[in-house]
């Protein structure tokens, strides 16, 4: 028996979506097939596979990927989706050679790229905020016609929405950089 | 290799570097590795896949020329391989001679 399930994880979820994909499994749900915000789930015998989820440095496709990808498969490791960088990857149960308990180097490669991508992310809007700070107080004495103020609210509103998201974003920042630092302090003391 | 650099070896690397003393594919390194630790070091595929691109890298290990559509590529141990693993070795012993005069010591009084 097959069934779809639609749900949505942000980027920074990556474990709870393997947690839950795994919670999936041990009620026998066997996931097979994956699409933006789509699980196709297959019936099976509970807990027979264990699902983990990966970042690859580079495209699925590549291939550096490519190698890693038949390296994993050479030990029982299959691959049964991908999102981008991000592939989903099953073994049965009693063979599984996923890392397992601790994994800091590894939780810290995925961490440091997510945090690199939002502070990219963070930059280009700062940058947006500017550019449409600049625009707005350069045409303040600029004649009021329609065009003029239509930029202008427009400016208004990509800043505001922009510092906004920014605000509603902080607490994720300072959550996924409280991570990351332990993540490092482990590396200290762990292999 | 410099002998006077100090390199510690992971367990990872270290126990990769004593199984290809006989020429094995990844599989057989993970297979090898827990049987020689009894079951205790389960390398995880990523790890010994981040491993073996590190050592081929550093020339520490090299693969074997096989079929050219064949996926599983087997590796062994180079002299340059050796020498680190022997590096190793003698750290590990200084290692454990330290720990047992202060931890034993200790142990007794």
């Amino acid at each position: 028996m097959k069934k779809t399930v639609r749900k949505i994880f942000f980027l920074w979820e990556y474990e709870k979506e393997e947690a839950w994909i795994n919670e999936m499994a041990l009620a026998g749900w066997m996931l097979t097939q994956t699409g933006f915000r789509k699980y196709v789930f297959e019936t099976g015998t509970p807990g027979e596979y264990t699902y983990r989820l990966e970042l690859l440095e580079k495209d699925p496709h590549s291939p550096e990927s490519k190698s890693y990808l038949d390296f994993l498969q050479e030990t029982g490791i299959e691959v049964v989706g991908e999102c981008i960088n991000w592939i989903y990857l099953r073994c049965k149960t009693e063979e599984c050679k996923f890392d397992q308990g601790k994994r800091p180097l590894y939780e810290l490669t995925h961490l440091l790229k997510i945090q690199d991508f939002f502070n990219k992310l963070k930059h280009i809007f700062v940058v947006v905020i500017a550019l449409c700070l600049v625009a707005i107080f350069s045409l303040e004495h600029a004649d009021p016609i329609p065009v003029v103020d239509f930029f202008k609210g427009f400016c208004v509103g990509v800043s505001f929405g922009a510092s906004v998201l920014i605000l509603l974003a902080a607490p994720c920042f300072s959550r996924m950089n409280r991570k990351v630092k332990a993540a490092i302090r482990e590396l200290y003391t762990c292999e | 290799m410099n002998p006077n650099e100090n390199i510690v070896l992971t367990e990872a690397v270290f126990y990769t570097l004593l199984a290809l003393h006989t020429p094995l594919h990844g599989y057989g390194i993970m297979q090898e590795t827990k049987s020689m630790t009894g079951g205790r070091l389960v390398l995880s595929a990523g790890t010994l896949y981040g491993a073996i691109s590190s050592m081929l890298d550093k020339g520490w290990i090299k693969a074997l020329p096989g079929e050219e559509d064949s996926r599983r590529k087997e590796y062994v141990i180079t002299d340059t391989g050796k020498q680190v693993a022997r590096a190793e070795l003698n750290r590990l012993h200084e290692l454990v001679a330290n720990g047992e005069k202060i931890i034993n010591k200790t142990d007794i009084l």
